[in-house]
């Protein structure tokens, strides 16, 4: 009765348990939802199955798309990042005023990405100096970049002159005449930063930074770098819509990019990332702006009224949540266990 | 009224996922007495507990109280019954008043308000036998932990129930409160209360009880009245505990004069830690107990910094700045607190690179998930974890999360080892095999800091204990004098227990 074994009876069923369950990627539920969501639009309305129409949805996606790139991150270690919209606004503003004051468009572009990451910064920085969440801290900071990027462009659009030039021709131009400049630098840098993600070592830290910031800090995991970089990410991935915009639009208008950083937010949700921290998926935050955008257009090809839009984003978010929560509710429930211990 | 016992628990097994924490435990309290219930933390003692007082439901088994078989799904129906519980670590609400935090959802009511006087009143006599003489408006955070303790007890009382478990209520009390405390039990005892006391200190309940049950892995191994308890019982008793520690492995001869790798600290400060000065040898595990241990092993960590002093660690280097460095150092830092260690909802494999992949900075750039998957397969088979890499360190049991969580600093080979209650709340045979791998590493030629609150782990397994006073260094303590009973004086009084070490105190300041 004092043998020490403490093989309990039941420990050899821990075994069975992983070759019974598959487990499916972060990013189902998006592909699920969009590939649903375009066969149905489609059967609603032909026309919205026409390239024309499916690429436009694309290059709709691209801006607010990159944003959710850098949302991911900066979900995926807890925090949250409402200045972005406000970044990508101040960005493409300062692009155009060096661009008025006779600076070469391209490197006029690089320094908008670069003020971008410099916000991002400043972001981190006063995070990791007031020790607040990033959510308090961009709260303020957006609206000071706001009240900012208004006062430089003097709260009108604003249209840098010489639109001639190769940068605005590369931006607003598509490749093989159909697929939009915003469209493939969109879906290029999702790649790209799924694999950063899920297979660099930046990538593991913030993972590991959010699911669990103390255990990070006792394993020697440098936090606040980590939380730093990711906010000077979505800095930089937010200055780089903003400029695209300039470069395909021509111009910057104050409303613009208003609601990108909570449509990022949105999209990064529906695509399987949780605001728990610990875990994100790039490709899913952008089949999640797919998914977004497509009821847009799609709300427009059947006269819905545009104001309608709001609503049904919101609508989407709650949504995603709800089935979120109670697909985690099943799996624990099937995993079965509790508290051990307490 | 019968002299059928109030309760009487049949067989009741309970398991978290693949964990077993009670099989087949049986349990009789007789009316008007108190019976303890022993046995090493991870024993289920805990457990037991929470499903007499409704917070755990048990798989299986039988609950008998008062003579009737009672299902106990909620405290609601505990307390309705008349149980009455104080937990390990009661919930409290810090930020209210004592009075607030004794009568919570309970508050009496006169004309739709609540009546402060009516609860000061009632509280008073209570507090007063408790011997707890604060201010009851006092906000609770601002209490010592043993006034919150009895705070919880109180609390408790005010429903004046039939049958009161306590939970370990002993461990946030200093002397003279726990003698207080022993002496108010015995007073609620002559007025007829039943109380079923867990403890996992033998001494302490063989002070109180009229029964006792001792408990193992979840089981009653032994369950006798306190008067027909023989001698070689309680000897026996006692020798359950020493069978956990492995024997000093002496790998390192302890020749005087070889050079060994060192950390020598001297007068660090910081936290409530003030002036203290040790060396720590390779090859040993240096124990270290009382008040201020823990944010010694923080400062060693780089997760404090240190208001003055100087430290050696073996590398010729100085205190970390921060826990990066430390780790990047070989300086490991293990903690028994939940939470501490582990990422729950990511895989075995992904926790098992943390230092690797995620502490340093040379090596590759990228994170390969299959050489995670092969590092952690490699540590799985080593430690005998029963699982395999890709299943969330989360479904583990609390020993196996452990287990992983030292395991992802074995990877490093680590130089110095801070061990803040490795073994915390984890099954006996986890700690055995816990206990094993920390002696392992000693001999290794590791140094091993041990922090520990129980303090029977810490003379088991250690070469020389340090014992703290209030953040000073109070005495050591090794070899023959290891016991506990010293090193409890010395980290509750900062004086040994008689004057053989006084010197010994001196030669370590």
């Amino acid at each position: 009765m004092t043998k020490t074994d403490t093989a309990p009876p039941l420990a050899g069923s821990a075994n069975h348990q992983p070759r019974r369950r598959i487990r499916l990627p972060a990013e189902t539920g998006a592909v699920v939802a969009l590939a649903v969501l375009v066969a149905v639009l489609g059967w609603l309305s032909p026309s919205f199955l026409e390239p024309a129409n499916l690429l436009s949805v694309l290059s709709q996606a691209a801006l607010p798309g990159l944003l959710a790139i850098g949302m991911v991150f900066v979900l995926a270690t807890r925090e949250i990042d409402v200045s972005a919209g406000a970044v990508f606004h101040l960005a493409a503003t300062f692009t155009a005023l060096l661009m008025v004051a006779g600076m070469d468009p391209w490197l006029a572009a690089l320094a908008g990405v670069t003020a971008g990451a410099g916000l991002g910064l400043i972001n981190g920085l006063l995070v990791i100096a007031l020790r607040l969440p990033a959510l308090l801290v961009t709260l303020g900071t957006w609206w000071m970049i706001q009240g900012l990027s208004l006062v430089a462009g003097k709260g009108q659009t604003f249209a840098p002159t010489g639109a001639g030039s190769g940068f605005f021709t590369t931006l607003s131009g598509k490749a093989f005449t159909v697929v939009p400049a915003a469209g493939i630098v969109f879906v290029v840098l999702t790649m790209a930063m799924h694999v950063v993600l899920h297979r660099t070592r930046f990538g593991y830290r913030v993972q590991a930074v959010g699911s669990n910031p103390l255990a990070a800090t006792y394993a020697g995991i440098p936090t606040g770098k980590v939380k730093v970089l990711t906010l000077v990410l979505m800095g930089a991935v937010a200055g780089l819509a903003g400029v695209i915009h300039l470069g395909s639009q021509g111009a910057i208008a104050p409303g613009d990019g208003g609601t990108f950083a909570l449509l990022a937010i949105a999209a990064a949700i529906i695509g399987g990332t949780s605001l728990s921290g610990g875990s994100g998926s790039v490709i899913g935050a952008a089949i999640g702006m797919l998914v977004l955008q497509a009821i847009q257009s799609a709300m427009t090809l059947h006269g819905v009224d545009a104001i309608w839009t709001a609503f049904t984003t919101g609508a989407l978010v709650v949504l995603a949540l709800a089935i979120d929560r109670l697909i985690r509710l099943w799996r624990d429930w099937r995993a079965g266990h509790g508290d051990p211990l307490g | 009224m019968s002299d059928s016992p109030i309760l009487f628990v049949r067989t009741i097994a309970k398991r978290f996922g693949g964990t077993v924490v009670l099989e087949d435990m049986n349990l009789t309290v007789e009316r008007g007495s108190i019976h303890a219930l022993v046995g090493e933390s991870g024993a289920g003692k805990s457990t037991l507990t929470k499903v007499l007082a409704g917070i755990v439901r048990p798989d299986s088994g039988v609950i008998e109280f008062d003579g009737k078989t009672v299902t106990i799904d909620s405290p609601n129906a505990a307390r309705k019954l008349g149980i009455g519980m104080v937990l390990q670590q009661p919930v409290l609400f810090a930020e209210r008043s004592v009075l607030a935090n004794l009568f919570v959802n309970r508050e009496p009511v006169h004309n739709g308000l609540i009546s402060r006087r009516e609860m000061e009143a009632r509280s008073r006599d209570l507090l007063r036998q408790l011997g707890l003489d604060v201010d009851v408006h006092t906000p609770l955070r601002d209490l010592g932990p043993g006034e919150r303790q009895l705070v919880a007890i109180a609390r408790a009382l005010l429903e004046n129930p039939r049958l009161l478990i306590l939970d370990d209520p002993n461990s946030a009390l200093d002397g003279r409160q726990s003698e207080r405390l022993f002496a108010a039990l015995r007073g609620l005892k002559a007025k007829g209360m039943s109380m079923l006391y867990a403890s996992n200190r033998l001494d302490e309940a063989l002070g109180i009880a009229d029964q006792m049950t001792v408990m193992r892995n979840g089981r009653d191994v032994l369950s006798k009245a306190r008067q027909d308890l023989t001698t070689s019982e309680e000897a026996m008793i006692g020798q359950l505990r020493q069978s956990l520690f492995p024997l000093p492995l002496r790998a390192l001869p302890t020749l005087a004069g070889t050079l060994r790798p060192q950390i020598a600290v001297e007068g660090l400060s910081g936290g409530i830690l003030s002036g203290v000065s040790f060396t720590a040898r390779a090859g040993e595990i240096l124990g270290l107990a009382g008040s201020g241990a823990p944010d010694l092993l923080a400062l060693l960590f780089g997760l404090r910094k240190p208001r003055q002093g100087k430290v050696r660690f073996s590398d010729g280097d100085g205190l970390p700045g921060t826990q990066t460095e430390a780790a990047r150092r070989n300086i490991c830092m293990i903690s028994g607190d939940r939470g501490n260690g582990l990422m729950a909802d990511k895989s075995i494999a992904f926790n098992m690179a943390n230092v690797v992949v995620g502490a340093r900075n040379w090596g590759s750039l990228w994170y390969s998930p299959k050489a995670a998957l092969r590092r952690a397969t490699r540590q799985i088979e080593a430690l005998r974890i029963r699982s395999t890499p890709e299943m969330p360190a989360g479904a583990l049991s609390a020993g196996g999360q452990q287990k992983v969580v030292i395991a992802k600093w074995l990877e490093i080979g680590p130089q110095v080892m801070l061990l803040d209650e490795p073994a915390r709340g984890i099954d006996i045979g986890s700690k055995q095999e816990i206990y094993a791998l920390i002696r392992q590493m000693a001999a290794s030629g590791c140094i091993v800091l041990l922090h520990s609150r129980e303090l029977s782990e810490l003379t088991g397994l250690c070469d020389r204990i340090l014992a703290f006073h209030q953040g000073r260094l109070a005495g050591e303590i090794a070899g023959d004098d290891m016991d506990v009973g010293k090193v409890l004086k010395l980290i509750i009084s900062g004086k040994p227990a008689d004057e053989r070490h006084q010197s010994s105190r001196e030669s370590a300041a």
